[in-house]
C-alpha cells in the first residue's frame, strides 16, 4: 500500500491530469449535442474494436470455469452416451423379441433373467415373471435365438427355468434337413447330444436340430442348435451326435415364456394309453 | 474571475474575421511558469470549467483542453528562469505551442459530427486564433521584460 502512494506521489501530476479529464470526460458526456453523439459512436466503435482484438488474449479465470463447466458437461454426456448405447442395445434387443412375438403362433410372456446358474449340473434361472403372469411349470422357455428350456418352479411373481444345459432335461428333436429324430440330452460342457439316432441314418456336420412334433412339453420347430460333430464308433448302435445350443446361456438376459401350448386333449389321451399300458 | 470575464465580455471587441485571441491560455502558461505544472493543470481545469459554465455551450470541453494545455505548459516551467522566460520570445514560442495543443484538441472535439474537417478546423481557426493569442502575450511578455529587466 505504501508502495503505491509512493508511486502515486511520484506520478503526482499524471494521476491529477488523468483525474481531472476523467472529470472532463464525464461532463462532456453529458451534453447532448451533435459532436457528443458522434464521440459516442466512436468510442462504442473503438471499445468494440478493442474487445474483439483482446478476445484472443485468454482470461485465466474464465478459462478455469469454463474449463469446469466443459469437464462436468464432458461427464455427463459420457454418462448419456453410455446409458444411450445401452438403450441401443436393449433396443436392438426387444426389437427381435418383438418380432418373435409377432411372428410366432405361441402364446408368450416376456421376462428377464434375474438369475442364473450356469456352473452346476443342474442349472437353472430365475425369471421375474410368475404366476400372476399366467406362468405355470412345464412351460417351454425360448429366446430369439431358439430353445432355452422349460419352467420347473413358479412362485406368484418369480419363476424357477430349468436350462437345456441340466442333467434332468430331455427335449425329442429332430434334423431339420433330413427329419431324423432323436432325443436331446446334457452330459455336461457346453454343448448337448442328440440321443437315440442310430448310425444308418442321416446327420452330418451343420444341420441344424430343432424341437420334433412328438414332444408333450416344446412345440415343434424350435431351434436347439447345429450338429458340430458326428461320431459312429463301430460296434455302437447310435451314433454320438454333438450339438452346439443356438442360445448363449452366458449372455441370456430376455426370454418368452410359451404360455399357450399344452394341448390338454393330447396329453390326457397319451396318458390313457400309458394308464392302459 | 477578472480574466473570465474579459475573456467573455471585452475580447468580442478584439475579434477579427471571427477570430478571437484566448487570454486564459496566456493566463494558464503564465501560473505553469511561475507556479509549476501540477498548478497549471489544475487551474487550467478550474478556469476552463468556469469558462464552461459562463458560455454554457458545451460544458467540460474547455474543462478538458485547458487542463491538457495547463499540463503541457507545464513542462516549460523552470524555477530559476522564470523571469527569463515571461520577458522574452519564449513566452510567446511556449503560448504558440501549447496554444496550438489546445486548439488541436479543443477541434478534435468540436468538429465530430460536422461536416468541417479536422485539418481545415485547426490550419482555419486553430491557427489562426494560435497567432492572435500569441500577438496579444506581446503585451504581457513587455510588461514582464520591463518589470524584471528593471
Amino acid at each position: 500500500m505504501q508502495r503505491l502512494i509512493n508511486i502515486l506521489i511520484l506520478f503526482k501530476e499524471y494521476c491529477v491530469l488523468i483525474l481531472l479529464v476523467i472529470i472532463s470526460l464525464v461532463l462532456l458526456g453529458a451534453n447532448d449535442n451533435i459532436q457528443i453523439r458522434a464521440l459516442r459512436s466512436y468510442t462504442v466503435g473503438f471499445i468494440g474494436i478493442l474487445q474483439n482484438a483482446l478476445s484472443v488474449i485468454p482470461n485465466v479465470i474464465d478459462l478455469k470455469r469454463e474449463n469446469e463447466i466443459l469437464r462436468q458437461m464432458n461427464v455427463n454426456l459420457s454418462d448419456e452416451v453410455n446409458r444411450l448405447r445401452e438403450a441401443r442395445l436393449e433396443n436392438l434387443k426387444l426389437r427381435e423379441m418383438l418380432a418373435l412375438k409377432e411372428h410366432g403362433t405361441y402364446g408368450l410372456a416376456a421376462g428377464d433373467v434375474v438369475g442364473k446358474s450356469l456352473h452346476m449340473l443342474r442349472n437353472t434361472i430365475t425369471l421375474n415373471i410368475g404366476e400372476n403372469n399366467g406362468i405355470k411349470a412345464d412351460m417351454p422357455i425360448i429366446s430369439v435365438s431358439g430353445l432355452v428350456g422349460k419352467i420347473i418352479l413358479t412362485s406368484g411373481h418369480y419363476s424357477v427355468g430349468q436350462l437345456m444345459l441340466n442333467k434332468d432335461f430331455r427335449a425329442s428333436a429332430k434334423i431339420q434337413r433330413s427329419r431324423v429324430d432323436g432325443i436331446v440330452a446334457w452330459d455336461g460342457g457346453e454343448i448337448v447330444h442328440l440321443k437315440n439316432v442310430s448310425t444308418t441314418q442321416d446327420v452330418r456336420e451343420g444341420d441344424i436340430v430343432t424341437t420334433s412334433e412328438y414332444s408333450g412339453t416344446y412345440p415343434p420347430d424350435i431351434k436347439i442348435g447345429v450338429v458340430s460333430k458326428v461320431t459312429a464308433k463301430p460296434g455302437n448302435l447310435f451314433k454320438e451326435i454333438d450339438v452346439t445350443p443356438s442360445v448363449e446361456f452366458p449372455s441370456l438376459e430376455q426370454v418368452f415364456v410359451i404360455t399357450s401350448l399344452t394341448d390338454s386333449e393330447r396329453v390326457a389321451v397319451e396318458k390313457k394309453v400309458l394308464h392302459t399300458k | 474571475m477578472i480574466f473570465l470575464l474579459i475573456q467573455t465580455q471585452a475580447m468580442r471587441l478584439l475579434t477579427l474575421e471571427g477570430i478571437t485571441p484566448d487570454i486564459l491560455i496566456i493566463w494558464i502558461i503564465y501560473i505553469a511558469l511561475k507556479e509549476g505544472q501540477m498548478a497549471a493543470t489544475l487551474w487550467g481545469f478550474l478556469i476552463g470549467l468556469m469558462f464552461d459554465f459562463v458560455t454554457g455551450y458545451f460544458i467540460g470541453l474547455s474543462a478538458l483542453t485547458k487542463t491538457v494545455a495547463g499540463f503541457a505548459a507545464g513542462y516549460f516551467f523552470n524555477e530559476n528562469k522564470t523571469p527569463l522566460t515571461l520577458g522574452s520570445y519564449r513566452y510567446i514560442v511556449i503560448v504558440l505551442l501549447v496554444s496550438l495543443i489546445h486548439n488541436t484538441v479543443y477541434f478534435a472535439a468540436f468538429t465530430q459530427g460536422s461536416d468541417i474537417g479536422l485539418l481545415r478546423a485547426i490550419f482555419q481557426v486553430g491557427l489562426a486564433t494560435t497567432f492572435y493569442t500569441a500577438v496579444l502575450t506581446l503585451l504581457p511578455m513587455f510588461a514582464f521584460a520591463r518589470k524584471y529587466i528593471t
